[in-house]
Parts: structure tokens; C-alpha cells; sequence
């Protein structure tokens, strides 16, 4: 009697334990604000990582075959899409994984520089279906929450309910730094920036700020001499004061305008620093914390 | 407003979502037509070699042209389409499929006319060099003119091992049109079929090649990582004395980045030669049988700085693939510039070849240095870098 008790707790255990460990839904992203939006929305039924590195640039990320192994084990890709994160593609097909689902997170989002004639190199490096650095409003992130939680509930049918609870959560959370970082930015001395790319664009949108000229003359060109001369005379005639920069780019520059119109550099990743739970929203108030020292310098 | 925006967004999306999950081309354009890309790579050349016709003049080349057309096929897979112009004509350098995914047990199939992958610089069109000229251990040991590129398919799997090494093995099967190695005109061996029509090397008989590669990437932190590689192959390189060719190589590459817009690459492989070579016995009319070892390698290293900027040097050392297996040697160094971004590119490139000692003499020819300055243009998608 306890033998059988016991063979059919054993066989019992070994059906639904590896079952229980395998039930974790593994996602991969392009980047740690996909993977942190994930890890809120999935909980503990997933396990995430990301691919491109903060503090490196994402439209230049290699390929490297350890991530399309890492990709092999996966069952979600979470892509940024309209164009940025194109070297995705090889990774997810060097992964030869027949059965990962592919969400492209834009949808839905609310885009910004939408080209409406023809595009060509001579604009720079344009992205065709619009600016791709939308994670940087945090309601865009409550519209990816939703994206991410139907895939998740596609993969993981189980949990679905959860994953859209949390997903609703999240967009609540996502309204809440909205509306807080918002009033961060309207106590800023000033409201008028410059930024190096334009990556800002969509922060620069939802909390109030005006972007009166980037570094790049236009996307992906580096700055020439006269153009820097023209943010210098923008400078002085729109009171600017703070210059938002991305790591990975020159810091000449910002010394340039730093030392010409007293313009002060926030030197400040376009993505947060992790891909767990939390970090996506709370980079919102990193990135104001970096503009309120920076014009506090100035 | 603003909000109330983003609200109906989410709710449109919740209707909406198993349908947008699937995934979404780019551009509406990619819908109908593959992605085309143009490169040109015009050059100018000057060098100090008496034997060129070109001695000390500069000399302008129009350089290769090529097209490259490519695109998703179907969900599993992908096609590739590479023209190529130069002052020969056109010609189809490359144009393969790969079944990327949906075979058992990861297994990718590829097939077409495609650059072998036989170690880490042949499978790399030359526009994707730091460097502005190929190494002449390649060109010397590797099967084909401009490079090893044939006609075959191939099937690869991913090893599975612990962590995030990557380990892959792939096998060829080829058409072996490029091991084949023409008849010389040879007056004393008058009735060798193939010294009277070379052409006539049993056309439309089979020559077929095998490849083999093992290679296992090691990744270094997040971005670096260290490759090492094995390749083999074999073919026929006259078919009535069945004579092979075969090549053997090793192969390591490292890449390391010393911050976010600064990388180290340190390249080299190794590379031994062991071809049958077809003679000819007149009196008996038929084949005989030689055989030629011969090793070489190169190596170099190629500094990236903030992105737009590199410079390298390189050494390469080699026997020649001939009965008196001169030994040769190179060193290079070259610079290279993104004008404003990978689109246009220069590259210049000087290189010291010093040939070795043939017998019979006490002093090696001169060396010779010549100076290559590549300018690189582009057109089209940008490209993801591979390892």
C-alpha cells in the first residue's frame, strides 16, 4: 500500500517537476527595456534576457553566434522593429528555431517622424516607418506591456489571464512615471535641449521638452564644424542648457558647446541598465535626475 | 489628450493582438521586392615590382561592381544573389538558398553557387576586409581563381554543448569545377589527351568535392568572444589520372572590445596543401602520380576605433605550391577610414612581399611593395556584422 503510495508520488513528481521547471517561458529581446516591460508583465512563468548592451550603440550590434544559441532556447523574440534592431534578423535566423514567436513591439505604439515623401540616404540614416526609440515614452511602454502579454498568453495559454492583469498593471504603473517625470521636467530650468541623435525624441514628447537641434546634422552623420556652429547661435538664442548624449558617442561635441554657449552634457544610455522587472520605468527618472544635474551645472 | 491616445491604443491593440504577433516586414517595399545593395570598389595601385607592366605608374581600376540581392523566400527560409562586374564581364558570383529552419534537429541546408567556408577570410566578400588585398596564401592554396567558390550544398548543425558556446558542423558536397588544374603544353609528352585540348578534361564528367568544418565560438563578456575553427577539404584535380587536391586549415579569430566604440581583431589560420600532381609517361602513355606538401599561414591584427577609424598590420609566410617549394614571405599594414558612416569607405593598404630563394641561386629577388589605396561605396540596406 505505501509502495504504491510512494511509486505513484515518485512518478507523479517526475511527470510534473520537469513540467513545472519547463513551464517557464523563455523571451529574448533586443533590448533590456523589451526584456524589463517582459519580466514585469511575465512574472515569474518567464525567464528573459536581452541582446545589445546599454551603454552600446543598438543600431550597430553584432551578430554573434553565442546569441543565436541563447535565441535556439528561446521561445519569444521581442524586437524593436522599424528598422533599428536589423541585425536581429540574422541572430533569429542563425538560431534555426522553427517554433519562436516573433513580436514586433512597435505595433500599436504612437510613432514620431514618420517620413511622408520619399526617403533616401542623403536624410541620413532615416528609418522609413518612422523614429524606432519609442520605448522612451513610458506610454509606449504600457502599449508594449499589452503586445508582450497576448504573446505570452499565446505561448503560455495557462497564464494568460495573469499575464494581462499584469500587463494592465503595468500600463497603469507606465501612466503613473508619465505623469510624475512630467512634473520633474516642468521644474527643469529650462525646457529647450539639444540632443546628439535623435533618440530623444520621444522623451522629449511626453514630458514637455523641445528638442532645437541635434549633433548629427542629420541621423547617423557625424557633426560638422558649421553645423555646430549653428546649435551654438541656437544656443544663445533659445537659452539652452542642457545637451543629452548617448555613451557611445563622441564626447567633442558637447566640450564644443560646453565651451561656446555654456552648454552643459547629460551623458545618459537611451536603454535601462537591466533587463528585470522595474528598471525599464525606473530609467525614466535616471534620465531626469541626469538633465537636472546637468542644467543644475550650468 | 496624450493619454487618452495611448489608452485607446492598448485597447485597439488587446482586439488586435494574435494578429500582430506574426512577424511584419520592415517596409511595405520588401513585401514584393528583395533588398538590393550595391557595392563598388574602384582602387587605385602603384608598385615597384620590375615585372609588372605597370612599374611606379599609379594605376586607376574601376575595381568589382557587384549586386546583391536577398530576402526571406518563404518563413523557413532565405535567398541570396550576388552579380558581379568587373573588367572580365558579369558574372553570377554567388546565388544560394538556405533552409534556415523547420529541418530536424537544427539542421540548416544550404545550396547553390556560394564562397566555401573554409576558414574565417574565404566565405567574406572582399569589400568586408580591414584590408584592401587578399592574403597570397589563399589565393595560392585554396582551389579557384579569385576565391574558393563553388557549386554544392550544404548541410550544417549546431552541436549542443553546455552554456553559450556555439559549435557547428557543416559538410559539403561540391561540384569541384575549381579543383581542376589545366594540362600545360608539355612538347615531349605529345600524346597526353589533356596537353592537346585541356578543355577536353573529360567535360561533363563529375569532379566532385567534399568539405568539412568544425568550428566552436566562445563568447568573451558580452561583446567579445574567441573562435576557433577546422576545415578540410578535397577534390579532383584532373580526373583521368584521378589526382586530388586536398586542403587542410586551422583557423582563430578574437574579437575583443576595449570599450563601447573600440574593438581588437586578431585573425590567422594555417593552411597545408597536399596535392597529387598528374604527370605523364610518353612510352607508356598514362598517368603517373606525384605528390606535394606545402604549409603556410597569415595573421593579422586590425585595430577599430570610434567606429569610422581602423589600422592594422599583417604577416604571411608560405611555401610555394611548386616541386621547389620556395619559401615566401609578406608583412602590411593599412589604414582604413568611414567617411561619414559604412557606406563609403577608404582603404589603404602597403604591403612588403619578399620572395624567397629560388635554388640554385645565393640571393632572393627583390621585394616588391606595393601600394593599394580601395575605396569601398555602398548603396542599400545596411548589413548586421557576423562574428
Amino acid at each position: 500500500m505505501y509502495l504504491r503510495s510512494f511509486v505513484m508520488t515518485a512518478l507523479a513528481a517526475a511527470l510534473l517537476l520537469p513540467g513545472t521547471a519547463a513551464a517557464k517561458v523563455r523571451v529574448a529581446a533586443s533590448l533590456n527595456d523589451l526584456a524589463s516591460i517582459a519580466s514585469s508583465v511575465g512574472g515569474d512563468q518567464v525567464e528573459v534576457f536581452s541582446i545589445a548592451r546599454p551603454t552600446a550603440d543598438a543600431h550597430r550590434v553584432e551578430a554573434l553566434p553565442s546569441y543565436m544559441v541563447k535565441v535556439s532556447r528561446a521561445q519569444i523574440y521581442l524586437k524593436v522593429g522599424l528598422g533599428l534592431d536589423q541585425w536581429a534578423d540574422p541572430i533569429i535566423d542563425g538560431s534555426r528555431n522553427a517554433r519562436l514567436v516573433l513580436v514586433d513591439c512597435s505595433r500599436g505604439v504612437h510613432l514620431l517622424e514618420v517620413p511622408t515623401g520619399r526617403v533616401d540616404a542623403s536624410m541620413g540614416d532615416i528609418h522609413p516607418n518612422g523614429n524606432p526609440h519609442y520605448w522612451l515614452d513610458p506610454r509606449n511602454g504600457g502599449v508594449m506591456a499589452g503586445t508582450i502579454a497576448e504573446a505570452l498568453a499565446r505561448v503560455d495559454p495557462a497564464h494568460a489571464a495573469q499575464y494581462r492583469e499584469r500587463a494592465e498593471a503595468f500600463a497603469k504603473e507606465a501612466d503613473a512615471t508619465w505623469q510624475r517625470t512630467r512634473e520633474q521636467a516642468a521644474a527643469l530650468p529650462t525646457r529647450v535641449v539639444f540632443t546628439y541623435h535623435r533618440s530623444w525624441s520621444y522623451l522629449a514628447d511626453a514630458f514637455g521638452l523641445e528638442v532645437a537641434g541635434t549633433a548629427e546634422p542629420v541621423p547617423g552623420i557625424p557633426p560638422t564644424a558649421r553645423h555646430l556652429a549653428n546649435l551654438v547661435s541656437i544656443a544663445k538664442s533659445r537659452h539652452v542648457r542642457i545637451f543629452l548624449q548617448e555613451p557611445y558617442f563622441s564626447s567633442d561635441a558637447g566640450k564644443f558647446l560646453a565651451r561656446e554657449a555654456g552648454v552643459r552634457t547629460a551623458v545618459v544610455a537611451p536603454s535601462c541598465d537591466a533587463p528585470t522587472a522595474g528598471s525599464y520605468l525606473a530609467h525614466f527618472g535616471s534620465v531626469m535626475k541626469a538633465m537636472t544635474s546637468a542644467a543644475g551645472k550650468s | 489628450m496624450l493619454r487618452l491616445h495611448h489608452r485607446k491604443a492598448r485597447a485597439i491593440l488587446a482586439a488586435l493582438a494574435p494578429a500582430m504577433l506574426a512577424p511584419v516586414p520592415e517596409t511595405r517595399a520588401g513585401v514584393i521586392n528583395p533588398n538590393i545593395s550595391i557595392v563598388g570598389q574602384p582602387f587605385t595601385r602603384w608598385t615597384d615590382d620590375a615585372g609588372d607592366p605597370a612599374l611606379k605608374r599609379a594605376v586607376l581600376d574601376a575595381g568589382e561592381t557587384e549586386i546583391v540581392f536577398d530576402d526571406y523566400l518563404n518563413p523557413y527560409a532565405r535567398g541570396f544573389f550576388t552579380l558581379a562586374f568587373g573588367a572580365e564581364g558579369a558574372e553570377v558570383e554567388e546565388g544560394f538558398f538556405t533552409l534556415l529552419r523547420g529541418l530536424p534537429g537544427g539542421l540548416a541546408l544550404k545550396g547553390g553557387k556560394y564562397r566555401a567556408g573554409f576558414g574565417k577570410l574565404n566565405p567574406v566578400h572582399p569589400h568586408a576586409y580591414p584590408f584592401a588585398e587578399r592574403f597570397r596564401v589563399l589565393a595560392a592554396y585554396l582551389p579557384g581563381d579569385e576565391a574558393f567558390n563553388e557549386t554544392g550544398a550544404q548541410l550544417s548543425a549546431r552541436l549542443p554543448v553546455p552554456g553559450d558556446w556555439a559549435v557547428t558542423a557543416s559538410a559539403d558536397w561540391l561540384k569541384g569545377d575549381s579543383f581542376r588544374i589545366a594540362r600545360e603544353f608539355d612538347p615531349l609528352s605529345i600524346t597526353d589527351p589533356l596537353v592537346a585540348d585541356p578543355d577536353a578534361d573529360r567535360p561533363g564528367e563529375p569532379r566532385p568535392g567534399v568539405l568539412g568544418r568544425l568550428s566552436a565560438f566562445a563568447p568573451i563578456g558580452d561583446r567579445s568572444g574567441l573562435e576557433l575553427g577546422l576545415s578540410a577539404v578535397q577534390g579532383t584535380n584532373n580526373v583521368a589520372a584521378a589526382t586530388r587536391t586536398t586542403v587542410m586549415g586551422g583557423d582563430v579569430k578574437l574579437k575583443y572590445w576595449t570599450s563601447p566604440n573600440a574593438y581588437l581583431l586578431v585573425q590567422g589560420e594555417v593552411v597545408r596543401l597536399d596535392r597529387d600532381e598528374a604527370g605523364w609517361d610518353e612510352p607508356a602513355a598514362a598517368y603517373t602520380k606525384g605528390a606535394l606538401k606545402t604549409s603556410g599561414g597569415y595573421l593579422y591584427a586590425d585595430y577599430n576605433f570610434r567606429i569610422r577609424y581602423n589600422l592594422g598590420a599583417s604577416y604571411e609566410r608560405f611555401q610555394e605550391p611548386t616541386p621547389d617549394k620556395i619559401s615566401h614571405q609578406a608583412f602590411g599594414a593599412y589604414v582604413g577610414l568611414a567617411l561619414l558612416e559604412e557606406t563609403t569607405a577608404f582603404r589603404l593598404d602597403w604591403n612588403r612581399f619578399m620572395p624567397g630563394t629560388p635554388p640554385g641561386l645565393t640571393t632572393s629577388p627583390d621585394a616588391v611593395n606595393p601600394v593599394t589605396l580601395r575605396v569601398i561605396y555602398s548603396m542599400g540596406p545596411h548589413k548586421a556584422h557576423q562574428f
